[in-house]
């Protein structure tokens, strides 16, 4: 209880305020990262540019921007300046506004940030490539299964065709083999470009239904359908802003969980998509083994893992949790030990607003 | 007793053998039914193990089986169990394990618990019929 009553006592103390001068990728990167640290507030974002990413992003994130960098170094609350713009000017323009006792952060201190920052971004772009890869491990048997079983086909019919006779029967067995090769060709394509690292490409409409479909194909190579039935609810239609590499992935680690929680016995694997109220929400859920109390609490933890050694790295949920706060969305889990789990992931809408 | 009126049984040797094939693609039965078919034998097919345990338990295939092919990823029912199953309730029917997966660990496992030959997807007609009747000589064997 001690931990709890420490950490309550820090998130009442006030915030520091902060305000961010630059609004392009330093900034944008800035405001990511501190929009995700509970005792920073950040009041206020500004750039000379209308269209900087930051702004926009700021816009989605519901803090206040502006093109008068002025103003907000002027701001009474503000207790630290964070000068991202690379702007020379900028700091006799900070000295001219500020408020004593504002902070400031500019110049080479800024450029370090700026370059801590990026590191960060890069070692978490590198966790999930090494997630991603230590998982396609354990897709061998699955693997194996899909191309091996088309491979004893198109070489059983081959071996026939060499004495067979009939020409309907030659030109049936013919076929049948130009299929089983199309069918074999898929698993590489699939899986290479699942493989491939996330790109680091600005977000874009996704539909959902179709990631999901894409997600459960890749899964199926990570874990065994056997005897699980798959239930698909989708709404039609139903999109987010994203990354769709990391949006996969996410379901992809989804997927394989659940159906790793029945490989007792099998089960039913649902799949439901809903749109409203300028949110969308994706749940997983499966009727395994569920999670007890003291598991359910650890579940987002960087390694933690109840796969046996050489099964789970433990960054599968921690990457989920990642890729879902980037996007301000919520996870919510709802488990019951032998009754299964349901996962529920709700992202902003894609307002796709006119060019 | 209609069910023992198969040529085999009545002495008049009409195939070779009778083979049961365990595999959930049917694909895979297909085309092992037809290898095993250009050598004489007799094919009956199950899609799981529950499925070639029921045929196995089935009238005169309690008899007259001679040897089982076995996948082992499959619903239901897996390979795994169901070779348990034929070892500790037919143990004279040779087994040979037919799988998409090389894994050295389950090779080993399943040559310890008696089966024949564990054969890797895709395997030859050749080498297929050759493991069937290595197969077949120790149900002869068996039945000395």
């Amino acid at each position: 209880m001690r931990d709890l009553t420490d950490s309550a006592v820090v998130s009442t103390l006030a915030p520091t305020k902060v305000a961010i001068l630059g609004a392009g990728r330093g900034g944008t990167a800035l405001l990511d990262l501190l929009y995700r640290i509970p005792s920073i507030e950040i009041i206020g974002i500004a750039d000379r540019d209308s269209q900087a990413p930051g702004l926009q992003r700021a816009r989605d994130l519901k803090i206040p921007v502006t093109e008068q960098a002025e103003e907000l170094i002027a701001n009474h609350g503000v207790n630290l300046i964070m000068d991202v713009t690379g702007d020379p000017q900028m700091e006799r323009v900070i000295h001219l506004h500020r408020r004593p006792g504002a902070d400031v952060l500019s110049g080479t201190a800024s450029r370090v940030l700026w370059e801590l920052v990026r590191h960060e971004a890069n070692l978490q772009a590198e966790l999930f490539h090494a997630e991603k890869l230590a998982g396609i491990g354990h897709f061998a048997a699955g693997i194996a299964h899909d191309i091996n079983n088309p491979l004893q086909l198109i070489l059983g019919l081959a071996e026939n065709l060499v004495d067979e006779t009939d020409i309907k029967t030659v030109h049936e067995q013919a076929m049948e083999i130009v299929e089983a090769v199309k069918r074999t060709s898929a698993i590489s394509r699939d899986l290479t470009q699942y493989a491939r690292k996330t790109s680091a490409r600005d977000d874009v409409v996704v539909w959902l239904n179709g990631i999901l479909d894409e997600a459960l194909k890749i899964a199926r190579y990570a874990a065994s359908f056997h005897d699980i039935t798959v239930v698909k609810q989708y709404e039609a239609g139903v999109d987010v802003k994203g990354n769709p590499d990391e949006l996969l992935h996410v379901f992809v680690n989804l997927i394989t969980n659940a159906v790793h929680a029945m490989d007792q016995g099998g089960g039913t694997l649902t799949m439901t998509t809903r749109a409203g109220g300028g949110a969308t929400s994706v749940s997983i859920a499966d009727t395994g083994c569920g999670m007890p109390p003291e598991v359910l609490s650890r579940i987002f933890e960087p390694f933690f893992t109840t796969k046996g050694p050489g099964k789970g790295t433990g960054l599968g949920l921690y990457n989920v949790k990642t890729i879902v706060n980037k996007m301000i969305g919520k996870i919510a889990v709802d488990s019951r030990v032998d009754e299964g789990t349901t996962i529920t992931i709700t992202l902003p809408s894609s307002e796709e607003a006119p060019p | 007793m209609a069910e023992f009126t198969s040529g085999f049984f009545m002495g008049d040797k009409a195939t070779n053998g009778r083979i049961l094939v365990v595999d959930d693609e049917a694909d895979i039965r297909k085309v092992v039914r037809m290898t095993l078919q250009k050598a004489g034998y007799d094919v009956l097919e199950a899609e799981n193990g529950e499925k070639a345990i029921e045929t196995i338990n089935a009238g005169e295939n309690r008899l007259l089986l001679d040897v089982v092919i076995c996948d082992i990823r499959m619903p239901k029912i897996n390979g795994v169990e169901a070779i348990a199953y034929f070892r500790s309730n037919y143990p004279r029917v040779p087994l040979i394990v037919l799988t998409g997966f090389p894994d050295t660990d389950m090779a080993t496992s399943m040559l310890r618990q008696g089966v024949v030959d564990y054969l890797v997807k895709p395997v030859e007609g050749e080498k297929l019929r050759e493991s069937v009747a290595r197969a077949m000589d120790q149900r002869e064997l068996a039945h000395l």
